[in-house]
């Protein structure tokens, strides 16, 4: 059995050292393309889904949210909530928010959006919005009746969905902010775009506006109080400490926010699967056809190797042996060219896409998935042709044109 | 039972000890090709028996059917009936595995184009089969160095086929078809493709082989001039004997 082994790898050894270099670097070229293009829309997705997280957790939700108790409307005690909370090390900042749906109106034209009552310094500890700003300036402490709109709203800056939009508003314009019923004018005083759509189609104004416009007395009310911890945190294990400290009201990391982004990548998911089968098909075609060619082209050496008492299983897995290595090289070429080529050089130059510039990201287990899918189908592919010629009788693959 | 038939002793034992000095027996082998409705009879029932040391050259014309009783004889090829006994053993039942492992050990070819296998160098090509066989690289390695230095290929060990003329790469390809020591060689109008000077080298070795180590050869061909160098010829036209064997 050894011995066997040892002419098939000999005989796939010689045939690459020594075969046409043209044939090898082209197939192994050629399954390097296809390996490339099975993880491609793996990590255009992953890349995705990661800048998907990315911006919800920088831009709206922080690393965790703490919501009211299940059946009261607002979280009561927040200033002290907020201290005892911030007292923890993994804690970077918290933020109390008001929040309401509401819309907007400037010139004839309406739009609708979730505002949020702040407290501009505690935000900016917690989210990225102050970054964010394309125009004008975030909202400071003191600031009553201004407000800062996602450029969703104010339409402009490269709106997603102008049309729906105040159609252009600019700093300084006067816009009227109605919510549930009360409609005051709000001074614009700055616009951003974190890119991220959800993000981007809400505004800000402060806390005491949002209280007046709610009409909440209590200025120790919010329904929301995000968290924004230190990049090491493992928001499981900060929610298990944070109700460890009594804490009564809802604790959610931002994983339980990403549901409608999950749904994307379901469907995404589906569209990629598909996709990986027709590549594995195309992947199963070529190699077929490429060893097939190779294969024909050594016709008569199989009938002389039967001749001399080469068994045929010796000789089909000499080819197998050649498939696997051409498949073998094409995967770490694939992978070298994804993980060093093409993946940092996103990085640095990233794709501009619509949610903001993607970076590919590297899906290992799916990348290994797609590995041992090809070298599956390379060997499929290299044993049948193998296998059929092999099987002819030796005077016929000796003397046949 | 060859035992019990030795204990007979007289006539049996002596027919026996006869019959064992042939060491291919041909009986009525007759080998039929269909190209379509057409049916090409290639050998019409031709009885071979051929000594153990002999060189026996196959002479006819073309199309006569020579190629293809070396081919049954090779057990390259498997006839329509009749019957290949070699060293004793009939090869009639064999499936195509055994057949393939009874060349690897007992046979040896030289084809008329050489057929050696590109990839491989000289002394590559001749130990394949050794490595078939199960040998230790040493014992590969040196056995196909010495029979291409007996070949006098000694300094073209490790040169590739394509970088060498024809003479040479058919001295390789009768290094490969004897490396194992085979039962026979069987050789194929293997001096068509070469020169006189190339011709006579190989012819000289098969004579060498043959008269020093005893090695058996059956070969084919049309040169009335080979026939110095052979013990018997069996000439074969329109795939029969023809008895006109001239044993020298
Ligand atoms: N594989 C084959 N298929 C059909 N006919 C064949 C085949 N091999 C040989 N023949 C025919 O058998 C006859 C004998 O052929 P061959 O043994 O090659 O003759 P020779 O070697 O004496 O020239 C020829 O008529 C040839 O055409
Ligand atoms: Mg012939």
């Amino acid at each position: 059995m050894l011995e066997k082994a040892k002419v098939s790898l000999f005989l796939a050894a010689r045939s690459i050292s020594r075969g046409n270099k043209g044939i090898t670097i082209f197939t192994i070229f050629v399954l390097t393309l296809i390996f490339v293009q099975l993880i491609l829309f793996s990590s255009i997705l992953a890349g995705v889904t990661v800048k998907f997280n990315e911006l919800m957790v920088d831009y709206q939700t922080g690393n965790l949210v703490i919501e009211p108790e299940d059946e009261k409307r607002y979280i009561e005690n927040t200033a002290a909530l907020q201290k005892k909370i911030e007292s923890l090390p993994e804690v970077l900042g918290t933020s109390a928010r008001l929040k309401a749906s509401g819309s907007f109106r400037y010139k004839e034209k309406d739009a609708g959006g979730t505002i949020y009552g702040i407290d501009p310094n505690d935000e900016t500890f917690v989210t990225g919005l102050e970054g964010a700003m394309m125009s004008g300036e975030f909202l400071s402490k003191p600031d009553r009746g201004e407000v800062i709109l996602g450029r969703e709203v104010s339409g402009g800056f490269g709106a997603l969905m102008d049309s729906k939009s105040l159609g252009g508003v600019e700093i300084g314009d006067t816009v009227e902010v109605t919510i549930q019923g009360n409609t005051k004018e709000f001074r614009v005083k700055g616009i951003y775009s974190t890119l991220f759509f959800l993000a981007d189609s809400g505004a800000y104004i402060s806390r005491a506006d949002m209280e007046e416009m709610l009409g909440v007395r209590d200025g120790d009310l919010a329904h929301e109080i995000s968290i924004k911890t230190t990049a090491d945190t493992d928001e499981f294990e900060f929610r298990i400490k944070l109700l460890s400290l009594g804490i009564k009201e809802n604790i959610r990391t931002w994983q339980e926010f990403a549901g409608i982004l999950r749904l994307i990548q379901d469907v995404l998911g589906i569209v990629r699967n598909i996709m990986s089968a027709i590549g594995l098909l195309i992947a199963f075609v070529i190699i077929f056809v490429v060893i097939y060619v190779n294969i024909v082209n050594k016709k008569r050496q199989i009938g002389v190797q039967k001749a001399i008492g080469i068994e045929q299983n010796v000789i089909i897995a000499s080819f197998v042996l050649q498939a696997m290595l051409y498949a073998g090289c094409g995967v770490i070429f694939g992978y070298l060219l994804m993980r060093y080529g093409i993946i940092p050089y996103t990085v640095v130059h990233p794709i501009r896409a619509p949610l903001g510039d993607v970076s590919l990201g590297f899906d290992q287990l799916e990348a290994i998935n797609r590995a041992v899918l090809l070298f599956l189908a390379s060997v499929v592919a290299s044993v049948i042709p193998a296998y059929k010629l092999a099987n002819k009788d030796l005077l016929e693959l000796i003397w046949e044109k | 039972m060859e035992n019990h038939t030795r204990k007979e002793g007289g006539k049996e034992a002596e027919k026996l000890t006869k019959n064992d000095s042939f060491i291919i027996e041909g009986i009525d082998i007759v080998r039929t090709f269909k190209m379509g409705e057409v049916e090409v009879r290639a050998l019409r029932g031709v009885p071979v028996k051929i000594r153990r040391g002999e060189f026996v050259a196959i002479m006819g014309p073309s199309g006569s059917g020579k190629t293809t009783l070396l081919n049954q004889l090779g057990l390259l090829d498997t006839p329509n009936s009749g019957k290949i006994i070699i060293n004793g053993m009939d090869t009639s039942g064999m499936s195509e595995k055994e057949k393939g492992k009874f060349r690897l050990h007992n046979l040896g070819y030289v084809f008329q184009d050489y057929a050696l296998l590109p990839e491989l160098n000289a002394i590559e090509n001749v130990y394949l089969s050794l490595m078939m066989q199960g040998k230790s690289k040493k014992e590969y390695e040196s056995s196909a160095s010495d029979i291409l230095n007996a070949v006098g290929l000694g300094d073209r060990l490790y040169q590739l086929p394509s970088k060498m003329s024809g003479g040479q790469q058919q001295r390789v390809s009768v290094a490969r078809a004897l490396a194992h020591k085979p039962l026979i060689l069987f050789a194929d109008e293997p001096c068509a493709n070469l020169d006189s000077a190339a011709s006579k080298q190989v012819l000289d070795l098969f004579k060498k082989f043959n008269e020093n180590d005893g090695q058996t050869i059956v070969m084919v061909t049309h040169e009335d001039w080979h026939l110095e160098y052979v013990d018997r010829v069996i000439n074969l036209m329109d795939g029969m004997l023809v008895e006109k064997n001239d044993v020298k």
